[in-house]
């Protein structure tokens, strides 16, 4: 019961003292002890020194046990540096928002390790739904035309999306017609047993619409247009958060029913949807890439890429899947420095335009210098986590019954790296028309700090490997029943 | 009875095809909930129980009471034309809901040899969910979108009862709930669409793109 306190309680009280207490500083001690209490903890359960024993519709596994750690960590980072970027001068209207931003930040937690820790349909359906309304809320901080508009799409594309995985649950529920799981209820577990029982007309039909409905909060070609909009449109912890951890939750939804469908006749079928949506996220990616002429989209779909390269490694399975588990960790961790940086670009420059940023390294060295860092670490370049993780999936790739994949996805990753390249470099050197003489004295902040500190446990990961988290991914191929 | 009950529930189908006015989308979303509320409140005139009372009552509650009287006074206070600006015509819109429940109901009774499954509900919730992405689709008015995903919620209810899922009390009181709140959140993003962007339709957004 301690840990479903920790988990899920803590932050919903936090999220109700948060209500009534005004205070900013005050809410803002509340939330970063929450979110020390969680990491605390859910590093305790992934290391094995805690055991849980979570009450009805909740359990632990190895997927959860990694989920959970991801986005507890990226959750603790955010709500770090949050104080100090609501700090910041905004807008009067904005400003209004700075009273709720605590409160859903700690709804958000609540929904998310509810969703993860879930192991029940039914229940992870009702905490992802929530995981929406907390965050869409977050898109509007600042209360502009875009950021309404990102709200509304967000919110309804989403919403809609997450009905279709209601019908795919109903679908599930038609597959167990006549099996042993009739008139059950519709426990992961107990589906994951006995899957070899069920329709599989019922069940592919569930999988597509699980995957096609929660791919719009994963952010997964063709449905990502709701998903750019949001991250580029919200405040630059919230578009960590979501690119770091909420996709992941909902990505958990996808793997539960592959997880299903993994002993039946259908996991063929499963496995082609999951690669054709994969490469069509890179497509989509290499795309806009070209095009595309704001840098926070530009991260979104950065985003796209990375969780195409993660479904892409799930679909293709072996050593590819061991690489897209690696790469959701290294993924999060970038993607949260990623968008610390962009903000800190965001707030000297007041604008998201490529064209209107010119000179950063002049007028920000820290933050530039920085910037430049995490762009190598996001296009693989070592000793940065997401080198290893994507040798791995191109591994998995090559050995896999179609490697000729592999090519495809190089050239895809080949020209999103060099035309973000090309916009990054374009920001960091080129001289603007209205630059002022001024050169850098650029204040050394707190936000700097924790970005040093992600960009070092970043590597220090990378490079040191712990056996633990190999052991935790080796556990979950093995739940998945995946032989290396 | 289930049967019966269905067939209003498409009813009400047809009558969200032709009519042109906003009110008649909340009067639509209000049968609607009495039929889902009735549909699951006869198990228990055999097996009265307290308990089981809760879900039926809060079903009538919100999507009865509370959402059509919220998406009601967002009407009123927004002034928002009563007329529902479709992209295509009423009776183009008819032939498609039409054909559509057509082609549902064929197929329905084609999968029903091979799975044990109640036709006519099944059918009904399919076609609400279809005819729910319809309006999305062809309707301009935002509000109006709502009302479009009310009626696929509606539908994905009536679906569920058809495959005789149940789920937890306490699940679907979740679902209820989180429903509630979207429309609730939609509301608030309506009314601010209407002052910062001026206009209640889709035609509004188009800030956001590359």
């Amino acid at each position: 019961m301690f840990e479903f306190f920790i988990f899920i309680l803590l932050p919903l009280l936090a999220s109700i003292f948060c209500y009534f207490v005004k205070n900013l500083r005050i809410q803002y001690s509340a939330s970063l002890a929450v979110s020390i209490f969680h990491l605390a903890l859910a590093l305790s359960v992934f290391l094995g020194y805690y055991h849980t024993n979570l009450p009805f519709f909740f359990s632990v596994d190895s997927l959860s046990k990694l989920f959970l750690l991801i986005l507890s960590n990226v959750y603790f980072w955010v709500v770090l540096v949050s104080y100090s970027y609501l700090q910041r001068p905004v807008t009067f209207k904005a400003r209004n928002g700075i009273q709720y931003y605590f409160l859903l930040l700690n709804f958000y937690l609540t929904a998310n390790s509810a969703a993860m820790l879930s192991d029940h349909f039914g229940m992870y359906w009702v905490a992802a739904e929530a995981t929406t309304l907390s965050v869409a809320p977050l898109i509007y901080f600042y209360r502009n035309e875009e950021a309404l508009e990102a709200m509304w799409k967000y919110l309804f594309l989403v919403s809609v999306g997450i009905a279709f995985a209601f019908i795919g649950i109903l679908f599930l529920t038609l597959s167990a017609k006549g099996s042993l799981l009739e008139g059950k209820q519709l426990f992961f577990w107990e589906f994951i047993r006995n899957a070899k029982g069920l329709n599989p007309i019922w069940l592919k039909a569930s999988f597509i619409f699980i995957f096609v409905g929660l791919s719009t909060k994963i952010g997964i070609a063709p449905m990502h247009s709701g998903d750019i909009d949001a991250t580029s449109n919200a405040p630059s912890p919230i578009a960590a958060l979501m690119s770091g951890s909420l996709r992941l939750t909902s990505l958990m939804g996808v793997l539960r029913i592959l997880q299903i469908i993994r002993p039946t006749s259908s996991y063929e079928f499963a496995k082609i949807i999951l690669i054709i949506g994969g490469l069509l996220s890179l497509f989509v990616a290499f795309v806009f890439m070209f095009k595309v002429n704001n840098y926070k989209r530009m991260l979104a779909y950065s985003s796209v890429e990375h969780l195409g390269l993660i479904t892409l490694g799930v679909g293709v399975g072996g050593l590819a899947f061991i690489g897209a588990m690696y790469h959701a960790i290294y993924n999060s961790i970038t993607k949260l420095v990623l968008f610390l940086t962009a903000g800190n670009i965001h707030s000297r420059f007041k604008s998201r335009e490529v064209s209107s940023v010119s000179s950063v390294l002049t007028f920000m060295p820290v933050t530039g210098w920085l910037f430049l860092l995490t762009f190598f670490a996001i296009s693989g370049i070592p000793p940065f986590g997401i080198f290893f993780s994507e040798i791995k999936i191109f591994e998995g790739l090559l050995f896999s019954d179609k490697p000729i994949l592999v090519f495809a996805v190089m050239f895809f990753l080949l020209f999103i790296f060099i035309n973000m390249g090309k916009i990054i470099f374009a920001m960091l050197y080129k001289k603007g028309e209205n630059d002022k003489p001024e050169t850098g004295t650029e204040k050394f902040e707190f936000i700097h700090l924790a970005v040093i500190l992600l960009l070092i446990l970043l590597t220090a990961i990378a490079v040191t490997s712990p056996d633990i988290i190999y052991q935790n991914i080796i556990n979950i191929t093995k739940d998945f029943g995946m032989n290396l | 009875m289930e049967n019966v009950l269905s067939i209003f529930f498409c009813l009400s189908l047809f009558y969200v095809a032709i009519t042109s006015r906003v009110r008649g989308f909340v009067t639509v979303l209000r049968v609607q909930g009495i039929l889902l509320s009735v549909i699951i409140v006869i198990p228990f005139i055999y097996h009265f129980s307290i308990f089981g009372i809760i879900l039926p009552a809060t079903l009538l509650a919100v999507k009865v009471f509370l959402i059509p009287r919220y998406i009601n006074k967002i009407i009123l206070d927004l002034d928002i034309k009563r007329t529902i600006e479709p992209t295509i015509q009423q009776f183009t819109f008819l032939l498609l809901v039409i054909t559509t429940m057509v082609v549902i109901f064929v197929v329905s009774n084609i999968l029903a040899q091979s799975t044990d499954l109640n036709v006519i509900p099944f059918a009904s919730g399919f076609s609400a969910i279809v005819i729910g992405i319809y309006i999305i689709m062809f309707r301009k008015k935002l509000i109006v979108h709502v009302a479009g995903f009310l009626i696929l919620e509606n539908g994905i209810f009536l679906f569920g009862t058809a495959v005789a899922s149940e789920l937890p009390m306490m699940i679907e009181l979740g679902i209820l709930l989180d429903v509630f709140v979207v429309v609730f959140l939609m509301g608030i993003a309506i009314n601010n669409i209407s002052t910062t962007l001026r206009g209640f339709d889709v035609t509004a957004l188009g800030r956001l793109k590359d």
